[in-house]
């Protein structure tokens, strides 16, 4: 009896031995709730095709995942490959921490120039590509159909450019008594990342092209932020007030994310509509983007970090992406996703709202990926704030906060 | 520093090391978990961040660079950090002096025979233990502006009231009113057990010469308060000047930082800004503070603040 016991345990063990000398990768990642469900599927299904690899997969708040992996880089703790969210890259790409991933791209012949061109920006360092990405998000325009057919605006036409939309704004305000559009007046990357919309629909850009010096102070980005003083200051059509008028009804237009497609359906009681944001009459389309990246880590060795970019390559390509995607509501990083049939089919069923949403990927800007981005943004955001109360004038606010960031760049 | 105030005056230090030098051993052995536990965690942490306020470091880099002081200079240099002195004081100025007052106040009325008296005193103290966060979000839709309870209020008689959170001239006060929403509780239990020791002979024998109840409160109830209102008025400011939560959940140190206060700052220098050897020295000068602050308070109570401590 003793002895099948002990023959039992032996035989355990050496099966979870033999289990250890196969690949056991470790992932850090912060998708919760039905994402987290989706991540876990398909790890699963990956360890059935894949026999001999193990992944473990570490949910982790995305509030805390930048601080654990700092721990975990200087305690040489990593794990295997995580993600992160793509403001943070320009830090972990530049800790020396992560393994370049541009020999494996190559041996695997993945295809770049099918990625949207906006997430590609992260992840790139001296030249060596670190990251890829593996879901995005971005801002478009949702309107309150109910709002607009009471001002007597066509409820099934959004604004195409700031004329129409300053014209729809007035109207509105005019005949509902409710706010024109909502702005993110409190400040923060939240101002930052819508504000930057407008800049760039204006033709401005944020940065110069080698994200060495302040351009946001151009012309055309002083007429981008005169634009929105005026919806507040002159017009009255916005207010600086707490973030959430639009849900409540009391807003009939707002820049928000794609995430919402999901999210406002199921929380207010009027009618959708959703679009590609408008831009300046002679301005360009444009919308800001999030998301997140994937990488491994330097110290994982070649057997392990081959078995990881193995996953990697496979969770990239187009048809697990386009799984990802149905199951989580991300944007796609691949135009092979964003055209797939049935991808397409998804959305018109499942996310009509989500289309304007898919389409902007094409133009999508990244944030500048520099090392100091949120301090650069809590500026920049300041400034905004102090135009937009009319404590200083556009052009005077932009070239303070210019002369505040330039030392951030160096 | 608390307790060093009255030491007793030994007859040779000498004689009594000599005396208890068997005890040692024994001593350090039981005091071994604590020190272990408090090394570890509170002494090495804040030894380690003194060391790190010497360097640049963002946390992930390889290489940290020495700087020496040049965190301490750009620090003592930015208009940021000035900015966020200047709203910390008055943050714990203001939340320090209301929440005394309103605490004194409540405390005298509900130390009279009401009706209802434990309702009340269990209605103010329920603040106290309400988690900040929780109180914030709250607190948050009170003062919305055109759906919050505070500005309904304020219409319902006729006054229009700000955008509060949103504007840079009233954040603050609406982050102090939750501030000291928060204390009175607290300051109330205080004095009213303070109240209750005051013996009521007194009361009978101020009567007995004239004194009116004013008189009396004055005369007789705040002298005897004022070792009770020292002590709150240390915790309070210590209390205060390390406000984070609150901030962080209500405004987010905004608008236009105008409730940046050094805790909110400390942690975006840290967390958000990724600058932990600058976020160190932020740490170091709000310490050197804080100490600074409790010790004036203790030289100047040397007088007045017998037996409290």
């Amino acid at each position: 009896m003793k002895a099948n016991w002990l023959k039992a345990i032996v035989t355990a063990a050496l099966a979870l031995l033999s289990l250890g000398t196969a690949q056991k990768l470790t992932f850090w990642h912060y998708w919760d709730g039905a994402n987290g469900q989706v991540l876990q599927g398909l790890i699963e299904r990956y360890q059935k095709e894949h026999p001999g690899v193990t992944i473990e997969a570490v949910f982790v708040p995305g509030g805390e995942l930048l601080t654990k992996l700092q721990t975990a880089i200087t305690a040489r703790q990593t794990p295997t490959m995580a993600i992160s969210d793509l403001v943070a890259m320009p830090l972990l790409t530049r800790s020396g921490a992560l393994a370049p991933l541009d020999d494996y791209i190559r041996q695997s012949n993945l295809n770049l120039a099918d990625y949207f061109p906006g997430p590609l920006v992260y992840g790139l360092y001296q030249g060596k590509r670190y990251s890829l990405p593996v879901s995005a998000s971005n801002l478009g325009l949702f309107w309150n159909k109910n709002l607009f057919r009471a001002a007597g605006l066509d409820p099934n036409r959004p604004p195409r450019n700031w004329d129409e939309l300053l014209r729809f704004a007035k109207q509105i305000k005019e005949k509902t008594g409710k706010w024109g559009i909502e702005l993110f007046t409190q400040g923060g990357e939240g101002t930052t990342w819508q504000t930057q919309v407008y800049f760039w629909g204006a033709g401005a850009e944020f940065l110069d092209a080698n994200n060495t010096a302040p351009a946001f102070n151009s012309a055309q980005g002083v007429r981008a932020l005169q634009f929105l003083v005026d919806l507040v200051q002159k017009e009255k059509v916005a207010p600086v007030a707490p973030w959430g008028l639009f849900g409540r009804g009391e807003a009939a237009m707002v820049m928000d994310g794609s995430w919402m497609t999901q999210f406002f359906p199921q929380q207010v009681n009027f009618e959708l509509g959703a679009a590609a944001f408008p831009f300046a009459p002679g301005g360009r389309p444009a919308t800001n983007m999030g998301g997140e990246q994937i990488f491994i880590f330097q110290n994982a060795d070649v057997a392990t970090a081959k078995a990881a970019w193995d996953f990697i390559n496979w969770f990239s390509s187009t048809p697990v992406q386009v799984e990802w995607d149905r199951g989580t509501g991300f944007l796609p990083v691949r135009r092979s996703v964003a055209n797939d049939p049935a991808y397409r089919a998804w959305v018109s069923n499942a996310r009509p709202l989500m289309r304007p949403f898919v389409d902007s990927m094409a133009f999508a800007k990244p944030r500048p990926p520099v090392a100091r981005y949120p301090q650069i943004s809590d500026v920049f955001a300041k400034y905004v704030q102090e135009a937009l109360l009319g404590r200083l004038s556009p052009k005077e606010a932009l070239d303070r906060a210019a002369q505040e960031v330039t030392p951030l760049l160096r | 520093m608390v307790n060093g105030v009255r030491l007793q005056k030994t007859p040779s230090k000498a004689s009594w090391w000599r005396r208890t030098l068997g005890e040692w051993p024994a001593v350090l052995f039981f005091l071994l978990p604590t020190v272990a536990v408090l090394g570890t965690f509170n002494l090495y942490p804040a030894l380690y961040s003194l060391y790190l306020s010497l360097f640049e470091w963002n946390g992930l880099s390889p290489a940290r660079e020495f700087v020496g002081l040049a965190n301490y200079a750009r620090l003592l240099a930015s208009g940021e950090f000035w900015n966020s002195l200047r709203v910390t004081l008055l943050y714990a100025g203001g939340v320090t002096l209301l929440a005394l007052a309103l605490g004194l106040g409540v405390a005298v009325l509900l130390n009279q025979p009401i009706l209802g008296q434990s309702v009340y005193r269990v209605l103010y103290f329920l603040p106290v233990i309400t988690p900040t966060v929780a109180s914030g979000v709250v607190w948050k839709y009170l003062f919305d502006p055109t759906q919050g309870v505070v500005n309904r209020g304020l219409l319902a008689v006729g006054l229009e009231g700000p955008s509060w959170l949103s504007d840079p001239s009233w954040a603050l006060a609406a982050v102090v009113v939750v501030g000291v929403w928060k204390r009175v509780g607290f300051n109330m239990v205080v004095y009213l057990a303070a109240l209750q020791g005051i013996p009521r002979a007194y009361y009978e024998a101020a009567q007995l010469d004239g004194a009116g109840p004013w008189q009396q409160f004055r005369h007789i109830t705040l002298p005897l308060l004022a070792p009770t209102t020292f002590f709150l008025i240390v915790t309070a400011l210590i209390d205060a000047f390390q406000v984070f939560d609150l901030v962080y959940v209500m405004t987010s140190g905004g608008p236009l930082s105008s409730t940046d206060v050094l805790g909110y700052y400390l942690y975006r220098q840290a967390f958000r800004y990724s600058e932990l050897g600058f976020a160190s020295a932020v740490a170091y000068v709000m310490f050197a503070l804080i100490f600074v602050v409790t010790v004036v308070q203790f030289r100047l109570s040397r007088g007045g603040g017998q037996g409290e401590g």
